[in-house]
């Protein structure tokens, strides 16, 4: 009987220190939970309690407002006839006055991943070809497409995505969005300025000419 | 003999010559069309995959395209290619879009791109380059060594029982052995030192466990959730060097970093499909992972059909209801914002080598001490005339008086409020 009752628990003892497993997967308790979970909605709470309650919520800002220290929003469709009109839109920011750094830190955060960090299209997801990306991004410096595009057509392929690119209205706010194109223009006009001087002030005095 | 070895020479170089000349030039054609691809295909076409374009893989096998004539009308200008062709049109309905017209290639370009796509595909139909395989994550090594110590203190143990036993066994022989008389002696279970000492030993080891089990309570350290998707840190933010704000953006803008919406994730898994390049995937438990399979559950959350790609609808896709790993309890108050933008504090300083990790844990215990104990140790970048300063940190005049007189050598967070109560507890 003895026999059996040790035999029994040093199995049990082995068969325990064999299953466990130090991966933690449960998060454990709490010491007194009214403390610890919050009672009202916190940031990605689940609103399923809404819904059953039959409060409407759909986590979306009210159509026609504008989040404070934003600016209003741009006001084309996402189809072709937006596309064509874009290139009309003029950048709302004075590139003179937008702060260059951070909008250099927006890019290098947000788009540096594919156009690269020199611009050059040739960021770690395409890596000439080695990186996951099936399709070379565009680079933004040379690419006839992209040197030539409009900055509200820019703005237009930012905001709702276009061929492979998605959007980036999710990530980046109105602001953002014109702060960034604000700075690859700035290194598109550097990049013409040492190539091609005469071109960039032709530009320059048409842009001059055709705004306002 | 003389005359010989010079013109043996010459042979030689002749005809090696000849047979590098027939070999560069397909090899010149396959190198120039890579040149002409990377440069103005690649950005919608993959040779492989259906991108912005189809896939240009059996390219000549379809339509007319083995004539590379059609393929330089249709290059040079398709709008007016497609006018009469209903096999282009279809193209369009299919990928929404016409192709760019590209007025400046030629058929040698075109010979050249082609041969370009058939040397790709020869080279994948050899098969793939074998991968350098990644082994499966050892095993927990400090699991089995606590198994082995287990067994061996068991061991011991149990001999160590039976040698007390046959001491006592032997003493009872002699002191038979001698005429001595003793009183019949107790078992281990009535002897009142034994018991003693049990009880010591129970009080310590279990008010050592009570005591951590109560101030594990409610702590997190290692927690290691399964997440509804298997996404790799690692691959995303390690080889692939994606930024940390790229998807948690909002941390230099609010107290919560942001959980990135489907859209985040789509912003690239519209065009990557499949996991191929990188190492193998496996989970904590060892379990391997398929990472093409992984990315089908996204497609799934966000109703994206990769065939039809073109008419995705982004308003329909449904929240991945990821779980929140790093939890602070209700009475604390932390602001990511605040130690990101203003304080400048690396991500990895309290989530750990995040790069490294395919399933994410809890690396530091966030508790209230190790918060203290960072506050004081950590040191306010506070020349804010230069440009490296932080102007922030501006408005504390007379800190900045006492570091210009010498008074102090530097400001840490305890300095600036750092450890007062109502900072994180209101």
């Amino acid at each position: 009987m003895k026999k059996i009752l040790i035999i029994t628990g040093c199995a049990a003892m082995v068969v325990a220190a064999v299953s466990c497993s130090n991966v933690r997967r449960e998060e454990g308790r709490a010491y007194m939970p009214d403390m610890s979970y919050s009672r009202a909605y916190e940031t990605y709470a689940s609103t399923e309690a809404l819904d059953k309650a039959g409060v409407f919520y759909n986590a979306r800002p009210v159509e026609g407002t504008i989040a404070r220290g934003d600016m209003a929003a741009y006001p084309y469709k996402n189809d072709s006839a937006g596309y064509v009109m874009s290139a009309n839109v003029k950048n709302p920011l004075d590139p003179a006055v937008v702060d260059m750094k951070e909008a250099e830190r927006l890019y290098l955060v947000n788009c540096g991943i594919c156009h690269g960090t020199k611009l050059d299209g040739n960021g770690p997801l395409w890596k000439g070809g080695d990186g996951p990306f099936p399709n070379a991004p565009r680079n933004l410096l040379t690419d006839p497409v992209v040197a030539n595009m409009a900055e509200g057509t820019m703005f237009h392929s930012v905001t709702y995505g276009k061929n492979t690119m998605g959007s980036y209205a999710s990530q980046l706010n109105t602001k953002q969005r014109w702060m960034v194109i604000a700075y690859v223009k700035m290194k598109q006009g550097q990049g013409k300025t040492t190539a091609a001087p005469a071109a960039a002030v032709a530009d320059s005095a048409k842009a001059t000419t055709t705004g306002k | 003999m003389i005359l010989c070895k010079p013109i043996g020479q010459r042979l030689t170089v002749l005809f090696l010559s000849l047979f590098v000349s027939i070999f560069s030039v397909s090899a010149q054609d396959a190198a120039a069309g890579k040149t002409l691809f990377m440069s103005k295909c690649a950005a919608c076409h993959n040779v492989f995959k259906d991108g912005t374009g189809p896939a240009l893989m059996g390219l000549e096998e379809r339509h007319k395209w083995a004539d590379h004539n059609e393929l330089l009308k249709w290059v040079n200008n398709p709008s007016a290619y497609m006018a009469g062709d209903a096999y282009t049109q279809g193209l369009k309905t299919k990928f929404g879009s016409l192709m760019t017209a590209f007025g400046d290639i030629t058929l040698k370009d075109v010979d050249d791109v082609v041969a370009y796509i058939n040397d790709e595909v020869a080279k994948k139909a050899k098969g793939p380059v074998a991968a350098p395989g990644d082994t499966p994550a050892a095993t927990d090594s400090s699991n089995q060594n606590a198994i082995i110590f287990g067994v061996i203190s068991l061991v011991l143990a149990i001999i160590a029982l039976i040698l007390m036993q046959v001491n006592s066994n032997l003493k009872k022989m002699s002191d038979d052995v001698e005429g001595i008389l003793r009183p019949e002696p107790v078992p281990f279970y009535r002897n009142k030192v034994y018991i003693a000492m049990a009880a010591i030993v129970f009080f310590i080891v279990g008010g050592f466990l009570v005591t951590k089990g109560a101030i594990g309570l409610g702590r997190q350290t290692n927690y290691q959730p399964e997440q509804p998707i298997y996404y790799s840190h690692k691959v995303h933010a390690g080889i692939n060097q994606i930024n940390c704000l790229y998807c948690h953006g909002s941390a230099m803008e609010s107290k919560s970093a942001t959980i990135p919406s489907v859209n985040v994730c789509m912003n690239c898994h519209k065009a990557i499909q499949s996991y191929e390049k990188g190492p193998k995937l496996y989970t904590e438990d060892g379990k391997e992972i398929d990472g093409t399979a992984e990315i089908q559950k996204l497609y799934t959350y966000a109703g994206f059909d990769p065939k039809n790609a073109a008419q995705w609808d982004p308003s329909a896709a449904k929240p991945i209801q990821w779980i929140k790993i790093h939890n602070l309890p209700d009475h604390v108050y932390f602001n990511h914002s605040q130690h990101v933008n203003a304080g400048k504090v690396q991500c990895q300083s309290c989530h750990g080598e995040i790069t490294a990790m395919d399933e994410v844990k809890q690396v530091n215990e966030l508790s209230m001490g190790w918060c203290v104990n960072c506050h004081r140790q950590t040191k306010v970048n506070f020349n804010y005339s230069d440009s490296t300063g932080n102007q922030f940190y501006s408005i504390y005049e007379k800190f900045h008086n006492d570091i210009k007189s010498g008074k102090m050598d530097s400001v840490t967070v305890k300095d600036i409020g750092g450890l007062e109560c109502q900072k994180c507890h209101y």
